[in-house]
């Protein structure tokens, strides 16, 4: 169970398709102290973030209004939410996008399909990035 | 595995997205073949469709079907190279595109049935990956009067596109939208906003801002909404919560030469496009909204129970004015509900006939016949289950039009007619329930005779006898299947389609000028207005648009015939406003123990009369129909169940079904 | 690894279902019947908010039809897309059977109930009698086979 200064984690789920959004939150969802908040576009989460603090962002970038990068660029252009983990999930087989994402300021990538093991694996690793607990 | 992820869990989700994602990219290639026939590039198309593609493959590889993968995969490669391309693709790169489409249309639909899923033709995979993208040079040479910061984030297309839509007349306007917390309290979110700008509006581009935050701004942010249209300052500023003053127009600026505007960007990012109609519109999985109406339904029963409660109390004398007044008020609450929630289920039918050009352009190409397809849907819309279930038919229906009635194009230059042939197909709303479609083709029209010859039964007097006649199970009317129409259903499915349905099938052919087939079918299909009524000790419900009257039978007035049919009881006839109308026990027709049956509902089929006798009529009211989907008890005739509020399943008879089965046994009986 | 079993009685004769089939059990308070479909079916009943078919298994099984009595139980299966009530004589017992324990029905088991027993296995009760219980084939009995009509290309 992972536990950030004893509060729920909140975390902004960004992709347009809402199956893979209710398949992320699955993949999540077993750490209890989780909450999810979903964004449908790039413009709803850069949106949600200056309005709300999130622990994390899973973002998808391939996305209509503006995609995954442009929502990074936001992110880290922005001084409140310097620090804030980015873990990109897209589309396999695009290894250029990976640089791209990474070099932006995504804080981990992985790409679909992925096993439910492995995101909530990043994610727990992500939250705690001094590494002191193991799973 | 520290838990197991159940991908069939979001099937029905992944088959929703996926049958969007390919209506859209359907609707997008034939654009971009349209502007390629003009000579143009349709970019906004190419970024859609790669889009598209994208989000297929990506579902495909989460829920593990990986043919779907494969083909979208290098689908997704020939649009990420014509995206970089200013959207160049040629005639050959569409016709191989949808060639994709069409594979992982096949694939999803095997998917919806549970069959197996075929690997990835390797054929389609060689051609997709053998074409060649070229890119055409068109130098920028008018720039917009942007800050610099926003107009590095528009892409040439869009440039072009603002410059171009300002050029034809439209007004290029920025609109600036800033969140707050307050904001998104009432619902004004940047979500509701592009929505809104949406519907006033071409939207190109939406650029999110930082500035200082303030008590106006407290997320430092704003967005910039680029737009082209022709609303007021006033209207638009309404929409973004802003001030006609904070609007401002984008002029055009004419530049020397073209800007080094650097590389365009990689296709992950290229496709950040700006789409405004689908924005605010919730997608809802139809069983949600089944899983609505059954609550409805609850509500319904309530009434019942209510109004019942009420009559009970006045039988002892009690005054229940009041009561009866707000039970009436109740109905009419849930009546409205019932109407809102029905109103979330239907679909513009233009939506469910977005394939069917794709469809014709397949059939004519395998028939080697030029067919051009109209479609005038208007705004009409139907219940999704609905839809859903008409679709094979209308299907079938075009198939037939281009595979047999079309002629061959030498064969309709002969006959003076234009060599491409035409199918069309129209809809509208007939009444508040029921819609009219029309599926015409100006072929060769249908040979009574022939038919007739072929299924070795007297030549059909009229359109309606020749309907009853190609509709009869297992008649085809050519010698041999034909590849494009051999499989799948055949005329009588398509009419029990419609006549599942609770519609009516129609036909109306001129030899050498065309055919039109029109279905006449209900809008929603779950609540109806029903009688209810006692037969054979047995409750049944029966909707009352299928019931012309309910009539006394009057015993020493009716007439008996040669009975013909011994499984039907008797039949005897009855005289009705100068009319003959044939009775029949509905008892004996449904083997239950028949008595006294001293009411008739009488039910009109093809202008034809028939009167069911019943024991009695219990009463009126509205009830929530669910199918009988199950095998063992599809019977014709019963098209449903319902609560009547016992906690009990009744039937829900289809009498005009019914009449139709017995009218036609009859007739095979006297053949 | 065993799987559970449930257990229930037509005549003299106990059969299996496995339990992950099972969706629910109910005691049967009549059905609607529906006119025009096999003796066999013994009508519609409402559970849970859906409408639910019953197969009156007795009939099914070519067994004489008996009144339903405070025993008898609508066991609710689901059998791919379908979900069909069983009507049985009773209904108690979940059991735990070994997949070794599983065998081929023996060729004699013909008749009327053909291909309707899958495999049948000994087990041991609970006072240590020797019983013979017989797992029955759900798409068979509720006829799944050959219903559907394949529509696609």
């Amino acid at each position: 169970m992972v536990r950030v200064g004893g509060r729920v984690t909140e975390i902004l789920v960004v992709d347009d398709s809402k199956v893979m959004r209710e398949m992320i939150v699955a993949c999540l969802r077993v750490a209890e102290d989780f909450t999810f908040t979903h964004a449908a576009s790039g413009l709803e989460a850069i949106e949600k973030l200056a309005l709300q603090a999130f622990d994390l962002v899973v973002l998808d970038l391939n996305m209509p209004d503006i995609g995954g990068f442009e929502v990074i660029e936001f992110i880290r252009g922005q001084d409140k939410l310097h620090h804030l983990p980015i873990l990109v999930v897209t589309t396999r087989g695009d290894e250029g996008s990976r640089s791209r994402a990474l070099g932006a300021g995504a804080s981990q990538f992985m790409t679909k399909p992925f096993t439910p093991d492995a995101i909530l694996a990043n994610v727990q690793s992500m939250l705690r990035p001094d590494g002191a607990e193991s799973p | 595995m520290s838990h197991a992820f159940d991908a069939s869990e979001f099937l029905a989700g992944f088959l929703v997205e996926a049958e969007e994602h390919l209506s859209a990219s359907t609707m997008n290639l034939l654009a971009v073949e349209a502007s390629l026939r003009k000579g143009e590039n349709n970019p906004r198309a190419v970024r859609e469709l790669f889009r598209s593609l994208h989000t297929v493959k990506g579902l495909s590889a989460m829920v593990g079907i990986e043919p779907i993968v494969d083909i979208a995969h290098a689908m997704e490669t020939v649009l990420r190279k014509a995206d970089r391309a200013a959207g160049a693709l040629s005639a050959k790169a569409v016709e191989a595109l949808l060639a994709g489409l069409r594979a992982i249309g096949e694939r999803v639909r095997a998917l919806s049935t549970s069959a197996p899923v075929a690997p990835a033709p390797p054929q389609l995979l060689d051609a997709l990956a053998a074409l060649e993208i070229t890119k055409d040079e068109a130098p920028i040479t008018v720039e917009l009067d942007l800050e610099p910061g926003l107009l590095a984030k528009l892409s040439d297309a869009e440039k072009a596109q603002l410059i171009q839509g300002a050029e034809n007349g439209r007004r290029a306007l920025r609109v600036d939208f800033v969140p707050s917390p307050a904001r998104a309290a009432e619902g004004t979110t940047i979500t509701s906003v592009r929505e809104r700008i949406g519907a006033m509006a071409e939207i190109v581009k939406v650029v999110p801002l930082s500035i200082p935050a303030s008590d106006a701004a407290p997320g430092g942010l704003a967005f910039a909404l680029l737009v082209l249209t022709d609303a007021t300052d006033e209207a638009l500023a309404a929409a973004a919560a802003t001030t006609p003053e904070e609007i401002q127009t984008l002029h055009a600026r004419r530049v020397d030469e073209a800007d080094p505007l650097g590389e365009p960007d990689s296709a992950e990012e290229g496709v950040g496009e700006t789409e405004g109609r689908r924005r605010g519109i919730v997608r809802v999985d139809v069983a949600r909204l089944d899983d609505a109406l059954e609550r409805l339904s609850a509500l319904v029963i309530t009434r019942f129970r209510l109004a019942r409660a009420a009559d009970a109390l006045a039988a002892q004398g009690v005054n229940v004015g009041e009561l009866c007044e707000i039970v009436k008020g109740y109905g009419r609450q849930v009546r409205d509900l019932r109407g809102s929630i029905m109103r979330a289920r239907m679909v513009p039918v233009a939506e469910l006939l977005d394939r069917v050009p794709l469809i014709v352009r397949g059939l004519s190409r395998t028939t080697q016949k030029p067919v051009r397809v109209v479609i005038d849907a208007g705004k009409a819309e139907l219940d999704k289950a609905v839809a859903e279930r008409i679709f094979p038919a209308i299907v079938h229906l075009i198939r037939n039009a281009v595979d047999h009635a079309i002629e061959p194009p030498a064969e309709r230059q002969r006959l003076g007619k234009p060599e491409e042939g035409l199918v069309r197909v129209t809809c509208f709303e007939r009444s508040t329930n029921q819609l009219e479609l029309g599926i015409s083709d100006d072929g060769r029209g249908i040979d009574r005779e022939a038919v007739a010859r072929r299924a070795s039964r007297p030549t059909p007097a009229d359109d309606a006898a020749l309907l009853d006649l190609i509709t009869l199970p297992g008649l085809t009317t050519l010698d041999q299947a034909t590849k494009t129409s051999g499989r799948g259903l055949g005329m009588d499915i398509v009419k029990r389609a419609v006549l599942d349905l609770g519609g009516e099938l129609g036909l109306r052919t001129t030899p050498g000028a065309g055919t039109t087939f029109t279905l006449l079918i209900p809008l929603t299909i779950t609540i109806v207005d029903a009688f209810s009524f006692v037969c054979g000790e047995q409750t049944f419900v029966a909707p009352i648009s299928a019931i012309e009257e309910v009539v006394e039978v009057a015993p020493e007035a009716l007439v008996r015939g040669p009975s013909r049919h011994s499984q039907l009881g008797e039949v005897r006839f009855m005289e009705r406003r100068g009319e003959i109308v044939p009775l029949v026990n509905l008892a004996s027709v449904f083997s239950l123990a028949s008595g006294e049956e001293p009411k008739a509902l009488v039910v009109r089929r093809n202008g034809t009369p028939l009167a069911f006798g019943i024991q009695r009529v219990v009463g009126q009211q509205e009830v929530v129909i669910r199918p009988l989907e199950d095998p063992l008890v599809k019977v014709t005739g019963i098209s449903g169940s319902t609560d009547l509020g016992d906690g009990r399943p009744t039937l829900v008879l289809d009498l005009v079904a019914l009449c139709g089965a017995l009218s036609q046994n009859r007739t095979e009986v006297a053949a | 690894m065993s799987e559970l079993y449930v257990v229930f009685k037509l005549d003299d004769a106990e059969y299996v279902l496995q339990a992950s089939d099972v969706l629910e059990m109910e005691s049967f308070g009549g059905a609607t019947r529906v006119p025009g479909t096999p003796p066999y079916v013994a009508g519609l009943i409402h559970i849970r908010g859906r409408v639910v078919p019953v197969v009156d298994l007795r009939l099914r099984f070519g067994l004489p039809r008996i009144e339903p009595t405070l025993d008898s139980r609508v066991i609710v299966v689901q059998s791919g897309e379908r979900t069909v009530g069983l009507l049985v004589d009773s209904a108690r017992e979940i059991m735990k059977i070994a997949p070794e324990g599983l065998q081929a029905p023996p060729s004699w088991m013909g008749g009327e109930g053909d291909g309707f027993v899958k495999s049948v296995a000994h087990v041991e009760g609970s006072s240590g009698e020797k019983r013979l219980v017989m797992l029955i084939n759900c798409a068979k009995v509720i006829g799944q086979e050959g219903i559907y009509v394949d529509e696609r290309n």
